[in-house]
């Protein structure tokens, strides 16, 4: 195994996945290769169906691909039962959800504490950790909420509360901003990017809004399932303005 | 995850629901309820049987006038079938047995003061004190010379007493049956319904000679009712029985092929009838328990599959941050497991409060055992175990995808 091999966090080759919906096998991703190094911070951009979603849930082994082989830290998931997944999930993958995902019959704390409970540690530990978090995100005063008494932008800082208590090296975020409005977005982007800079913590997060994507340092950009463009996200966003503005342009 | 964490969702859960829980646990507490009531019940017969054969001595045999043939029968062929104080005095001399008691039985106006009751009264010798355990609170019983002298003494339990004499001394008082003074010299110890249905707190004994002259009232004083005799321990109960048989058929003259004029009745055969009976009426509600339990289980399955459905995407989340499948089957296993065991525990509630009520309202004592207790929460657990796995193994074969993807 090279150096790089070691050093990449994702390394995915050839990465193909198909649906069955009835007998007809519909793909969705054609021969994805991404490696993504420790300390990125990178942003998927498609349109429906271009297979974003589909590439994130593989890479949080939410689901497995059809072909080709994704290596997290060096590890082939392509080998892991159904349990030695959900460990991966625990400790080494943080996910951040459009929708928040928070149980809501649970105190904050508690939703933070889950991880923690799955990986074994006592209650009193958990809860320990989970409040130090929730303080890191400035949500220390709301540990005994529901989620549902809190805003938006708050339950999705709970959400990154809990992606991180298990100090999970990658964060993978689906649309974490779709639910919220401008201002909140650019705060949780913030927040987002001193993670990235101040606890070296690698995100990779999908976006379909170029603001957000902004914030990261590399963007790929998918359509039908095919890695149309890799490389800096300043480039990457200009030429995707540049080929609107022409398409806009060339409208009567 | 450990089991305190997975107890306290469960109960979170439940308690998300609480209707919803409370109607299905009902099948779960019905089905424990009888279960236990039916352990209960069975014990307490078991014990009861087993004190009243005690009190009752072991070994004991009731013969009695006549045969097989009904009374007619015997007319038409000019025999009379009677037991007399004779026949009872040489089957005492059997050694086979420990002693023969003779009594008389009838039911007469009992009356002291103002007060009146129709009773039972038996007129019976020493011989019967020993044989039937008896034992005497206070006073004393009659003795042979007042047998031989046919003397008006009553021996009363202890219930007639506080009838007739409350909060009064009854001995050296009088007793008047059918209007003969009757003098209390003694007052039985004990009480409760015996095997042979006569309570021992509502006896009134007196000398079978009295009972003869001046109750009874019979052209044949030397007949009987009964004679109750005890085998002895060292001799097989069926030897004593055909002793007597032999005794009493030499003493009757009956001939070799004709059938006996009396009959002999062992009361371990009663025993046995009682076991009979308690042990079909724990099958029938036995059998109403496993119905309910089955019923309850289904119940349980049931709502566990609908709850799965619920919280797929609870279950998503769950997986998505580190459950592993097998934290998600004890999950939902651990619910069931809790809501059937909350079941079990209303179910021995309530039958705690139906032993309580049998108690009081049928004079027979039932209570719970732990024994009881301890297989009610053994069969909620199996039930919820059993009941509970299928879905919560559904629910853990989700793949995490699915389940986020679930609206």
């Amino acid at each position: 195994m090279s150096e790089a091999a070691v050093n990449a966090l994702i390394d995915i080759r050839g990465v193909s996945k198909s649906y069955l919906s009835g007998s007809v096998e519909t793909p969705v991703l054609h021969g994805v290769d991404l490696r993504v190094e420790r300390g990125d911070f990178v942003s998927i951009m498609g349109q429906s169906g271009s297979g974003k979603s589909t590439l994130m849930n593989i890479l949080g082994c939410l689901d497995q691909a059809s072909g080709g082989a994704y290596l997290l830290d060096g590890a082939d998931t392509r080998t892991l039962d159904r349990a030695q997944l959900a460990a991966i999930r625990n400790r080494s993958i943080g996910f951040v959800f459009q929708s928040f995902n928070l149980i809501k019959r649970m105190s904050v704390a508690e939703n933070v504490a889950l991880p923690l409970i799955y990986a074994g540690i006592g209650r009193a530990r958990a809860h320990a950790r989970a409040v130090a978090e929730l303080e890191r995100v400035g949500l220390g005063e709301f540990a005994r909420r529901t989620p549902s008494q809190l805003s938006g932008g708050q339950q999705q800082r709970v959400a990154i509360a809990r992606a991180l208590v298990t100090d999970a090296p990658l964060l993978l975020a689906d649309e974490p901003t779709g639910n919220l409005d401008t201002h909140t977005s650019d705060d949780i982007m913030t927040g987002f990017q001193a993670l990235n800079r101040e606890r070296g913590i690698t995100i990779v997060l999908v976006t379909h809004e170029a603001d957000v994507a902004a914030y990261s340092r590399r963007l790929v950009r998918l359509k039908d399932g095919q890695v149309m463009y890799d490389g800096p996200a300043v480039e990457g966003l200009r030429q995707l303005a540049a080929s609107h503005a022409s398409r806009d342009g060339a409208r009567p | 995850m450990n089991l305190i964490q997975v107890l306290i969702e469960s109960l979170r859960s439940m308690a998300a629901n609480r209707l919803r829980t409370a109607l299905t646990m009902l099948g779960i507490v019905i089905g424990i309820a009888s279960v236990v009531l039916l352990l209960a019940i069975g014990d307490s017969m078991q014990r009861f049987i087993g004190k009243e054969l005690q009190m009752l001595g072991t070994n004991m045999l009731y013969v009695m006038p006549g045969g097989d043939r009904t009374a007619g029968q015997r007319a038409r062929e000019g025999k009379v079938a009677a037991l007399t104080l004779d026949d009872a005095e040489a089957l005492n001399a059997l050694p086979s047995l420990t002693g023969a008691a003779p009594a008389l039985q009838g039911s007469f106006k009992l009356s002291a003061g103002n007060e009146t009751l129709n009773s039972t009264v038996s007129g019976v010798t020493p011989a019967m004190f020993a044989i039937r355990n008896w034992q005497l609170a206070q006073g004393t019983m009659f003795g042979e010379a007042d047998i031989r002298a046919s003397a008006r003494l009553v021996v009363i339990g202890q219930k007639v007493a506080d009838q007739f004499f409350y909060r009064l001394d009854p001995l050296g008082r009088y007793l008047r049956i059918e209007n003969v003074a009757f003098q209390v010299i003694g007052v039985l110890a004990g009480e409760g319904r015996q095997i042979d249905g006569t309570d021992l707190s509502e006896l009134v004994l007196v000398p079978i000679t009295a009972a003869s002259a001046n109750l009874v009232k019979t052209p044949f004083p030397q007949n009987v009712h009964y004679v109750a005799a005890q085998g002895r321990p060292d001799v097989a109960l069926p030897d004593a029985i055909a002793d007597i048989e032999d005794v009493l058929r030499s003493r009757h003259r009956i001939r070799l092929d004709d059938p006996d004029d009396f009959r002999i009745q062992n009361l371990s055969t009663f025993a046995e009838t009682a076991n009979k009976i308690s042990a079909g009426v724990a099958l029938l509600l036995g059998l109403i328990g496993a119905i309910s339990l089955l019923v309850g289980g289904i119940g349980i399955m049931n709502i566990m599959l609908v709850s799965v459905t619920e919280r797929t995407r609870e279950i998503g989340i769950r997986m998505a941050i580190g459950a592993r499948p097998g934290d998600v089957l004890l999950q939902f296993l651990a619910e069931a497991v809790v809501i059937c065991l909350a079941g079990g525990l209303v179910g021995i509630a309530i039958a705690a409060a139906g032993a309580a009520l049998i108690t009081r309202l049928a004079d027979f004592e039932v209570y719970l055992t732990l024994s009881a207790v301890i297989v009610a929460c053994g069969f909620s657990t199996v039930v919820g175990i059993f009941f509970g796995f299928y879905p919560a193994r559904r629910a853990s074969r989700l793949l995490p995808v699915d389940c986020l993807r679930y609206e």
